[in-house]
């Protein structure tokens, strides 16, 4: 064997890449729903079989919209499963349906500290489920790297939120994102990623539930009008 | 020879008394473990059992397998059997008794297997026996070259008709043993044990042999109770219960296993165990699963998994801990959403009328705080974090008298919803009311 070939065998490689392109994935990724962010992503998407960190300044930026449209996907066209573990607020089913999601098959794990691992492994090797989406404000590097191999093992998609202040560490997670809302969209910056690094963050236009210009013009005022008020003035 | 002379002659001679009721139990407990390979089980106390293994041959994938797998089961429920297969029960038996474990599936290799026995594996009386070796019979192959009618004459008609009935000449019909209704064995431990995981070896035998009742019932169950009964001390304590539940009706050792093993690691033991009993009742009929022609990943493949899945998730999480969602047609937010039993195809339909088309009338969050949190208000603007720009609402969501008296539910209320955004870019969903300002739940 010629010595050009073997580095094309070795560059066939999923896991080794050129530093001016991105990375081939083993899967197809589950598309996003965001053109902008499925060029980015090797394989096109979301990688199944890889733990995906995401790293939201705060709660409620828009992090799970940004997941939505392939947890609905996931959901609906793959009938698979998908598993929230230990989410920090109760999840509210009439937006996750209104969502896309199949709430038939929506499983909803509350486990505290080192439990919630355990249930992300015991989801990622149970066949049927689709997408794990983890909240891990404490977990330490070896346990993400045991859960990036066990994600490995499973076509499954795997999720894992943790603080924002967690960007300047160390993680074996392959692909990270850390994600700032700005106004209407979410700026989304790749930390890491198999491939070139994206040094320009991506500003996505995520689903929100009102458009910015509609905006109130004027806080409303006082306390709410009395129910007396409210009903028919004739009786 | 007398016991006294037996230590005469060895010493360290250990002497147990032979137990009948405690080999009758695991007889009956063998049997009932025998179901999973054939609902034909039969017992021939003291020691024998017999399985017409006929009817599995095609599931289990021919004679050989089979019997190698019954013979490796009933290893791993701690017995050293000697068995045999043949194709009448009394050939069985005998080839068993003499150790003869080659396999003999034809009825016309019966005389030449049989006639290599000597006449001690046959179980016969003295009286027979004696008279027997005065024929100058060593082997039963030499009994059977004498003439039949010759032999019942001397010996009786009933080892004459015997030797036909081994020979498949005669048919053999046995009393079937009936499986009982409600599960409930025993099992006696060797030794005492403290560590509560230590049980769950002993355990899964006994899920085993439940698994084998079940499955000549042709049921599942949802629930059983294990029950560890404590030693015998200066006070006796009452068993531990340890009830396991499933999702769903399950006769999957492996899968009720588990959660035993998960329930055990939580458990702890007042006292040191020494048996151990398990009860199953009410066995719930197992719908048959079709297998797939491409194994394409489907409904009724996937639901099993993920209800082991919740098993376990609930096993070691708690009961409460683990749930899926329903949405509900209720304008008031907090009774819109409920947690309820996950919905798995192979369970029953849950009770509660779960809608599908909920149409919101505004937006909606995707997490909804369990109590709403207070907001403070600066010049009539609520902060959190610097003031909230309010972009859409009010929304008034406003009365629920029906339920006002109930304990736990929320009553009336009146409540403006207004979507804001915080100046750190969250997205809120905000309500005001008579005593101010709150925060109910995030966008994200």
């Amino acid at each position: 064997m010629s010595a050009p070939q073997a580095l094309a065998q070795i560059l066939e490689r999923p896991d080794v890449w050129r530093g001016d392109a991105l990375a081939s994935a083993p899967l197809p990724g589950v598309p996003t729903g965001f053109a902008e962010l499925d060029a980015e992503l090797p394989g096109g998407g979301w990688p199944r079989g890889g733990l995906v960190e995401l790293l939201p300044a705060r709660t409620g930026v828009g992090e799970l919209a940004l997941l939505l449209p392939a947890l609905a996907r996931v959901s609906t066209d793959e009938l698979a499963w998908l598993v929230c573990v230990a989410p920090p607020h109760p999840l509210y089913a009439p937006a996750w349906h209104e969502g896309g999601v199949a709430l038939s098959r929506l499983l909803v794990a509350g486990a505290p500290g080192r439990d919630a691992a355990w249930a992300c492994e015991r989801a990622l090797d149970t066949e049927g489920v689709g997408a794990v989406i983890a909240w891990l404000p404490e977990a330490s590097t070896t346990l993400l790297r045991r859960l990036q191999l066990a994600a490995e093992a499973s076509r499954t998609l795997l999720f894992v939120f943790r603080p924002a202040n967690c960007a300047g560490h160390a993680s074996p997670a392959p692909l990270r994102l850390a994600l700032e809302g700005e106004g209407e969209r979410l700026v989304v910056r790749l930390l890491k990623r198999r491939g070139a690094a994206q040094p320009v963050p991506l500003s996505i236009a995520i689903h929100r539930p009102v458009r910015l210009r509609h905006a109130l013009a004027c806080p409303a005022s006082a306390a709410p009008a009395a129910r007396s008020l409210s009903q028919p003035a004739t009786a | 020879m007398r016991l006294s002379s037996a230590w005469a002659l060895l010493p360290e001679l250990a002497v147990q008394e032979r137990d009948v009721p405690r080999e009758q139990a695991a007889l009956h407990r063998l049997a009932c473990w025998a179901g999973a390979f054939t609902s034909e089980v039969c017992l021939a106390p003291p020691q024998t059992l017999l399985l017409e293994v006929a009817g599995s041959l095609r599931l289990f994938g021919g004679g050989a397998v089979l019997f190698e797998r019954v013979v490796a089961a009933c290893g791993e429920q701690g017995f050293v059997p000697q068995a045999a297969l043949a194709p009448t029960p009394l050939a069985a038996q005998w080839l068993a008794a003499a150790g003869d474990d080659q396999s003999c599936l034809a009825l016309t290799d019966l005389p030449q297997r049989l006639g290599a026995l000597p006449l001690s594996a046959l179980d016969l009386s003295a009286q027979h026996l004696a008279r027997l070796t005065g024929f100058g019979a060593r082997a039963l192959g030499d009994v059977l070259r004498l003439p039949r009618a010759g032999l019942a004459q001397r010996l009786g008609a009933g080892f004459a008709a015997n030797l036909a009935r081994a020979l498949g000449e005669l048919p053999d019909p046995r009393a079937r043993f009936v499986f009982p209704a409600i599960f409930a064995e025993r099992l006696e431990l060797p030794a005492r044990v403290e560590n509560a995981l230590a049980l769950g070896f002993a355990g899964r035998r006994l899920v085993t042999v439940l698994c084998g009742w079940l499955a000549a019932r042709n049921g599942g169950i949802s629930e059983c109770t294990f029950a560890f009964e404590h030693e015998r001390g200066v006070r006796q304590r009452p068993p531990t219960l340890l009830t396991l539940g499933f999702t769903g009706a399950t006769r999957n050792a492996e899968r009720i296993g588990r959660v035993l093993i998960e329930r055990l690691q939580r458990l702890e033991l007042p006292a040191a165990v020494e048996v151990l009993t398990l009860r199953a009742e009410a066995p719930e009929a197992l719908p048959g699963r079709a297998g797939s022609l491409f194994g394409e990943r489907g409904e009724g493949a996937t639901g099993d998994s993920v209800a082991a899945l919740v098993e376990r998730l609930q096993a070691r999480l708690g009961d409460d801990r683990v749930h899926g969602l329903a949405a509900l047609a209720e304008h008031r937010p907090e009774s819109a959403s409920r947690p309820v039993m996950p919905t798995l195809p192979a369970a029953k339909k849950s009770s509660a009328k779960v809608t599908t088309n909920v149409a919101a009338a505004g937006p909606r969050p995707l997490w909804l705080l369990p109590q709403p949190q207070g907001l403070t208000e600066i010049a009539g603007c609520p902060q959190r974090g610097g003031p909230l720009q309010l972009l859409a609402g009010p929304e008034r969501i406003e009365s629920g008298w029906w339920d006002a008296a109930e304990p736990a539910a929320l009553g009336d209320v009146r409540r403006d919803y207004f979507v804001a955004l915080s100046r750190r870019g969250q997205w809120l969903w905000v309500f005001r009311c008579e005593a101010g300002w709150f925060l109910h739940g995030m966008f994200a």
